[in-house]
């Protein structure tokens, strides 16, 4: 190195110099610009952020979407079933009683939830960020209505689940005890019921009131089989006076028709919306092979309509059950004209007639439609109030007044008192009621384990493997992988 | 600094453009190299070698430029007649270095040829240098411009597709200028990218493209295009593909993916050289999905139903065309779709200051209607010495590309593209109804292909400006300092109109898509060499520092219902209001890093190289700013040994070992951090409202996953190197992995994005070159490539198991299992067919005689989930790839075979076959011509009568399909004009003809064996695969 005299040693310092140059004047360079996403300490302290937030969480709790409606709640029933598509793959699961914890939509299902939970948890566990917010109490309240909501859907399903209260709580949590899972539920509701707006009122239709509150809470009651607390929380809503019946059962789910005072709480679609949580996907399926006319109602295909591969047939059995008088037969189909002009009997085939309680959207796109699904409507609290009598004191003349309303919007002659020997002869006329009266609205499941025939009926139809465990779904396979604390539900 | 980038590219492209006028004014004058044609004379000598004087037999002797040649006899000796006086001899013989000697009168020319190790003295582009080959201690596979892919290529990737043992690389698609997977020496991780880093002229790129999504409404290829597809494969030097961790550590936390380190070419010295290339020819699809014709699908279908299959209703009554009815594939496919390429080149320089310009022009139609790439490119690339001690040199590149998008994708049903549509329409049903519209079946949920074709149309310009700049300064005979800056900047724009020929168009009133996105990237770094001789030592040592920035801005318009198809996406705002949609996003990310290399030789035969580097990435979470990679290598040349020395048939050997550390950084941005992103929307007021939500569970620990590899390889020559080659081993563990760890779902998360876990690669490779025969007018040379892969994913930090995979009705493909390859297939074991006297009892499934018997793992009586079992992995156990060049006098005929076995691939229209979603679809004929019915009791094949009633297990092992294939990937005939022919009017002009993709040995049932449209290599998936074309094109080379 000797050999270096003084000017190429300046020489070399300057090249050195010219490199670190561009070094020098970048200190944190390394630094991450999140540039395109928000970072959390400002969007929490305002309304539009923490109502932003709230959309997300009311929007992951509209997970019900038609797999809720038909395979898991319907096509497992003696109501409905299912051939061809895609859609057939996860359909024979539920119509064989052949699920397994590998379902794909069951995750979906389970992952929804907790989603809504945890955008409901991020505002929760932000509350002290919120008090420069107008209305703030508001807010915290639809989080813990739309957390409230979320529990019970997976409870329906489910059973216990994890029970997360604020995104804080350890990640690897075991299954909530059932009592602690009841008293959540329950008191989350009761605790907003009072500061959610009064229905009518509320910011945005699709948004949590204080008849949505009572009304999935007066149906929590009635599935957990708290008769007195259910008979008196639907007692409590009639007394509401705001909501009755709508007069014409046929278009009761008509778009045009949306936001009616039947409608305690719906599940809200939109035919500008995409994908199964914000449009209504079920009219796909239930357009015939090559439907083009329904004589009997006028209904033409439209060009902006999709008819899937995949059916949605009612059972002949359940269609051969209304009186031909019922007003609610009305919007099943069992005759159309198709597209080369022939007129296709339904009938003539096993188990194909069509239910079209969703009325195709005209402003449907493609595969979008608007209709909201109900989850809680007047009926429904009429019939809850009435089985829960009967459950608490046998057949009553108030039980059968409240049926009868529901038969009288229907067209239906009265029921008498003397009709009904037992209170289980009542229990099964009223499963045959609701079975006419909330087809194609994701009810059956509840209402034959609620009554015990859900194994039965099943048995009933030849699928002699069902077994007792089956009455709660498999908590998916994922969450059992990730999570070695979590126990998988008896039998699976 | 960046301004200062846009400055020399803008600068670059004026200069591109003068150039180009003055390079065309040039060409066309005459050239001046006209000489007296000689006289005849006769010329003797004797050839020896030049270091044990002994005489070679079989020297040839040419005539520079002319084929007048001979060849030594047994003595040495040789004459030769016709010779001019001026005229230059050229004396070559395999294994000795080739000597052009001027006649200049002289009658007796006696000549001794010096031995050369024809591998040796090579010199191979590495990471922040250049190396002797010899010298080499890491594993790293260089590839002459020469030695590349016979054919048109619109990829790089293309080029190199068999050549390189231990680099994989598929084709996603035969679309053109789509996209290829490429991984090196397995797959080291399960969600950070398994593709290699690529290094064009010094400057590491970002391989992605600038825009991600299709359209609204459009079907694309779920692999995209290649960005590779914007560099001009002509304008390629050579490319070395660096494998082991000695080559690769230089590169750090990008290294451990293997780099492929692409030159570009430069001019030479000398008088001005004008080349030009064209090729043009044809391709048609190189094989077709093999469906049902429609006369057995009448025939077969009326059978099913006959037999209690489908529904009366669905009968299958007169084919349309007369009885013909349709062949829905062949109306999509182009049979005799163009393929040009055009480039021209000059190439000039003095002693101080060499240049290259280029000119490409590429038009590739695809073989699926609509879909096409074109490609504009030039390139300035310079080089001078300013003074003895200051070199400058810039490489300059702009490319103007556009792709044309067919809509093949993995949609279905109403949302089906072209090719889906096409293997699934019923094949009884006409093209056109009787008004002269494409025909549109009710009973059938699908659009009709050529209305999809047709009516969805989608394109993408690309513009990309590459350039880098260098200066070295040397500040002593063994000191010099070299800076190097570097610009890539990619625009892209994608419109994408569905239009109402398409029920969706209809349904939406039109449908547009504006999808806009930059990339770029900016390098700077700073080197400085250190190499001096101290009597048998020699040290080299580098060191520099670099940075690098990478930004990415997308922005997306989208709109529908337009009152007339007529302006597409040239007027967005005509569509309804109501339906616009808009979004934006950046990203970028930020590299900061040291580097060092040392290299020693000992007496010339023991060799040491170490390095390392210090990588710092905005990525990582706050805990963990700078990882650090060490490597280390010996090499022995053991030839150099006294043992060996004398040992004549031994030309050369040497044994190399290296290990080090490489890291993968490729994940995405800000996992480290909380942020708020778009989540679901809620319906209010009847309209979707956009949600936000948080969008991970974020990790502050977050850093690069780390791959320890070894190799031993053995380079070595035999007869004068007549056969060389190398062979090594490697084994590569990869842990703290990056991995979507499955999180307690109540958490809301599904994943978390962790250092966890670990997967091992190791396997041998093999290279070998040799020179069958070399007479003077007949040579024969082979070159033949072997590898061998295992895969093995070890730890999965205490998860069980994480299954994935979709595509169209079918999930839950794939398993990722500690003691498996990383994801295996998983479903479930075909065992036969339920037999008519079978015990039914057994089982609690709907099963019939005809029906398919799957394997019942636990033996409960009922086939479910609990049942499946892995069922081989996208890994192949073996590649190979065979290349012999014949060359007769002037004629050259190239042969390039390649081949995988033990290899799988889910074909998942074969799934929709066995599961059919509707029974007026066609399917894949072999096993419903050779289906079980009462009289034919297949134990192989169902009846179909009742597909679906116990279930559908749509990954199996009938449908998970052994792909091994042996292809003739191209032949290539080539003639070499005599330049006496020529006149001096042109230098030099050779004809070809080359055949692609000519025929493949297969039994798998898909389209292609060798192409996946899942788009990674690693999780194989072929559904609605656009066809490899087969192609045969004319070329011309000519030197002016």
């Amino acid at each position: 190195m000797s050999s270096i005299n003084r000017s190429e040693f300046l020489k070399l310092l300057a090249g050195g110099g010219f490199g670190m140059f561009f070094f020098s004047s970048c200190k944190n360079i390394l630094q991450e610009q999140p540039y395109s996403q928000i970072a959390p300490g400002n969007l929490l302290t305002s309304q539009d952020g923490v109502t932003a937030v709230l959309a997300s969480a009311y929007g992951n709790a509209n997970a019900i979407s038609k797999y809720f409606v038909n395979d898991l709640s319907e096509w497992c029933t003696d109501l409905s079933w299912q051939t061809n598509g895609g859609e057939n793959r996860e359909a024979v699961l539920y119509i064989n009683f052949n699920w397994d914890p590998s379902a794909g939509g069951l995750n979906n299902y389970y992952n929804n939830y907790y989603g809504a939970i945890r955008d409901a948890n991020t505002i929760l566990d932000n509350k002290d960020q919120m008090s420069k917010i107008a209305n703030a109490d508001e807010l915290i309240a639809e989080a813990r209505f739309v957390r409230a909501l979320s529990y019970q859907y997976l409870h329906l399903m489910f059973g216990p689940t994890p029970l997360r209260k604020s995104n804080n709580d350890k990640l690897d949590l075991p299954k909530a005890s059932e009592s602690d899972m009841l008293s959540f539920i329950e008191s989350e509701y009761k605790a907003v019921i009072s500061t959610l707006p009064d229905p009518g009122k509320e910011a945005a239709y699709g948004r949590a009131t204080s008849g949505a509150a009572r009304g999935l809470l007066c149906k929590f009651y009635l599935n957990t089989k708290q008769w007195q607390k259910a008979a008196d929380m639907a007692k409590e809503i009639i007394n509401m006076g705001y909501y009755n019946l709508f007069p014409n059962f046929m278009d009761m789910l008509k778009v045009s028709n949306e936001g009616n005072r039947e409608m305690i709480w719906v599940f809200p679609y939109s035919a500008k919306g995409h994908g199964g949580q914000e449009a209504n996907l079920i009219a796909n399926g239930t357009f015939p092979p090559g439907f083009q006319k329904w004589p009997r109602t006028g209904l033409v295909m439209q060009s902006n309509w999709n008819n899937w591969a995949s059916q949605y047939r009612l059972r002949d059995a359940f269609y051969n059950s209304f009186d031909p008088n019922d007003d609610r037969i009305k919007p099943i189909m069992t005759e159309y004209i198709n597209a080369k002009g022939n007129t296709i009997n339904l009938l003539n085939t096993k188990d194909d007639t069509r239910s079209f309680r969703y009325w195709p959207d005209p402003n449907a796109q493609g595969n979008f439609h608007g209709n909201d699904i109900p989850a809680v409507r007047y009926a429904d609290i009429l019939l809850t109030r009435a089985e829960a009598l009967n459950e608490l004191n046998g057949p009553n003349q108030e039980s059968i007044d409240l049926i009868n309303q529901v038969r009288t919007r229907a067209g239906m002659s009265n029921l008498q008192l003397s009709g009904f020997s037992s209170k289980d002869a009542l229990r099964s006329h009223i499963l045959l009621e609701r079975g006419w009266e909330f087809y194609d609205e994701g009810k059956r499941r509840e209402d034959l384990i609620r009554m015990g025939k859900f194994i039965e009926y099943a048995h009933n139809r030849g699928v002699s493997h069902a077994d007792s465990h089956q009455v709660l779904y498999p908590i998916p396979q994922p969450a059992i992988d990730a999570n070695p604390n979590l126990k998988q539900n008896p039998g699976y | 600094m960046i301004t200062k980038c846009k400055n020399i590219i803008y600068g670059a492209l004026r200069f591109l453009t003068v150039s180009f006028i003055c390079a065309i004014l040039v060409s066309v004058l005459p050239s001046g190299n006209v000489y007296a044609q000689n006289s005849g004379m006769a010329i003797k000598g004797k050839v020896i070698d030049a270091q044990s004087q002994a005489p070679l037999p079989g020297v040839n002797i040419v005539v520079k430029g002319t084929t007048n040649g001979t060849a030594t006899g047994k003595n040495g000796n040789y004459q030769l007649s016709n010779v001019g006086r001026n005229d230059t001899l050229v004396y070559s013989y395999i294994g000795y270095v080739t000597q052009f000697i001027p006649v200049n009168g002289k009658r007796v020319i006696n000549v001794s040829l010096k031995t050369r190790t024809i591998k040796g003295q090579e010199m191979v582009v590495v990471g922040y240098g250049v190396q002797k080959k010899s010298d080499l201690t890491g594993s790293i596979t260089s590839i002459q411009s020469k030695d590349f892919n016979k054919g048109v290529h619109t990829s790089v990737d293309q080029l190199l597709q068999g050549k390189v043992a231990g680099a994989r690389i598929v084709e996603n698609s035969g679309e053109p200028g789509s996209g290829l997977s490429v991984s090196i020496r397995g797959a080291s991780s399960v969600n950070a990218g398994t593709g290699p880093l690529y290094v064009i002229d010094g400057m590491p790129i970002d391989n992605s493209s600038a825009v991600s999504g299709t359209g609204s409404g459009f079907v694309g290829s779920r692999s995209g295009s290649s960005p590779l597809s914007s560099l001009n494969p002509n304008d390629i030097a050579s490319i070395e593909v660096l494998k082991d961790a000695s080559a690769t550590a230089i590169y750090g936390a990008r290294g451990a993916n293997g780099v492929i380190i692409i030159t570009t070419k430069h001019g030479t010295k000398g008088k001005m050289k004008v080349d030009y290339n064209a090729s043009a020819g044809f391709q048609s699809p190189a094989n077709t999905m093999n469906v049902l014709s429609p006369q057995q699908y009448k025939s077969v279908k009326n059978a099913i139903i006959a037999e209690g299959g489908g529904s009366p209703a669905d009968k299958v009554g007169t084919l349309s065309n007369n009885g013909q009815g349709t062949d829905w594939q062949s109306q999509i496919y182009n049979n005799q779709a163009l393929i040009q390429n055009q480039n021209l080149s000059i190439s000039a320089g003095n002693d101080k200051t060499q240049y290259l310009i280029s000119l490409n022009y590429t038009n590739q139609d695809g073989i699926i209607k609509t879909s096409g790439f074109k490609r504009y490119g030039g390139r300035v690339n310079l080089t001078s010495d300013l003074n003895d001690k200051f070199h400058v040199g810039f490489n300059l590149s702009a490319t103007y590309s556009k792709n044309n998008f067919a809509p093949v994708g993995y949609g279905l049903n109403e949302y089906a593209g072209a090719m889906y549509t096409a293997i699934n329409w019923d094949p009884s049903k006409p093209v056109y109804d009787s008004n002269g519209n494409y025909y549109v079946d009710p009973t059938l949920s699908m659009d009709n292909p050529l209305a999809i074709i047709h009516g969805s149309n989608s394109y993408k310009n690309t513009y990309r400006y590459f350039g880098t700049a260098y200066g070295t300064y040397d500040i002593l005979p063994y000191l010099s300092v070299k800076i190097n800056v570097g610009g890539d900047v990619t625009s892209q724009r994608r419109d994408t109109y569905i239009n109402r020929l398409t029920k969706i168009g209809r349904a939406t009133g039109g449908e547009a898509t504006i999808l806009q996105g930059q990339l770029s990237n900016y390098l700077i770094e700073g080197t400085t060499t250190f190499h001096k001789s101290f009597g048998p030592n020699d040290l080299k040592v580098l060191a520099g520092i670099t940075t690098q920035k990478f930004l990415t801005d997308r922005s997306s318009e989208s709109a529908s219902g337009f009152s007339s198809d007529a302006t597409t996406t040239n007027n967005i705002g005509l569509g309804d209001q109501l339906t616009y949609g808009i979004g934006s996003s950046k990203y970028g990310s930020r590299l900061l890093s040291y580097i060092g290399r040392l290299n020693y030789t000992f007496h010339d035969k023991y060799l040491l190289t170490a390095t390392f580097r210090a990588d710092g990435s905005s990525k990582f979470g706050s805990n963990h700013k700078y990882g650090y990679f060490p490597s280390f290598a010996l090499g022995w040349k053991l030839k150099q040994e006294k043992f060996l020395k004398n040992v004549d048939f031994i030309s050369n050997m040497k044994l190399r070992a290296s290990w080090g550390q490489t890291g993968n950084d490729e994940i995405g941005n800000f996992l480290s951090m909380t942020t708020f992103g778009s989540g679901a929307n809620a319906i209010w007021n009847n309209n979707p409202t956009v949600g936000l939500s948080p969008t991970r569970l974020p990790n502050p620990n977050i850093q690069w996953e780390t791959t320890n590899q070894t190799d031993i390889g053995l380079d070595f020559g035999f007869f004068n190197d007549r056969l060389n080659g190398s062979i090594d081993y490697y084994q590569k563990k990869t842990f703290n992995m990056l991995l979507n760890l499955p999180v307690p779902k109540s958490s809301g998360f599904g994943v978390q994005t962790q250092n966890i876990g670990s997967i091992k690669n190791s396997g041998f490779e093999l290279s070998l070159t040799s020179y069958n025969i070399s007479s003077r007018n007949l040579q024969w040379n082979t070159n033949l490539n072997v590898s061998t892969l295992k895969n093995e994913v070890t730890n999965l930090g205490g998860i069980p198991q994480i299954i994935s995979g979709g595509a169209g009705f079918t999930n839950q493909i794939f398993v990722t299992q500690v003691g498996l390859p990383l994801r295996s297939y998983y479903g479930y074991k075909v065992i036969g067919v339920w037999q008519k006297g079978d015990d039914f009892s057994k089982t609690k499934d709907n099963v019939h005689p005809g029906d398919l018997k799957y394997l019942d793992v636990n033996g409960d009586g009922t086939v479910n989930a609990a049942d499946r079992v892995p069922l081989g992995s996208s890994f192949p156990k073996y590649t190979f790839s065979l290349d012999n060049t014949f060359s007769y006098k002037n004629f050259s005929l190239d042969v390039f075979i390649e081949g995988v076995q033990g290899i799988k691939m889910l074909n998942n229209n074969l799934v929709d076959t066995y599961f059919p979603v509707q029974f007026r679809r066609n399917v894949i004929a072999k096993p419903y011509l050779n289906r079980w019915t009462p009289s034919n009791p297949s134990n192989k094949y169902p009846s179909f009568v009742t597909p679906l009633d116990q279930g559908q297990k749509g990954v199996n092992s009938y449908t998970v399909e052994d792909a091994s294939y042996v292809r003739l990937k191209s032949v290539q005939l080539s003639y070499t004009v005599p330049r006496e022919a020529l006149h001096n009017v042109i230098n030099s002009l050779e004809i070809s003809l080359t055949g692609e993709n000519l025929y493949t040995l297969t039994n798998y049932q898909g389209i292609d064996p060798a192409v996946n449209s899942n788009g990674n290599a690693n999780a194989r998936i072929d559904y609605n695969t656009y066809p490899l074309p087969r192609t045969f094109t004319l070329g011309l080379k000519l030197g002016f």
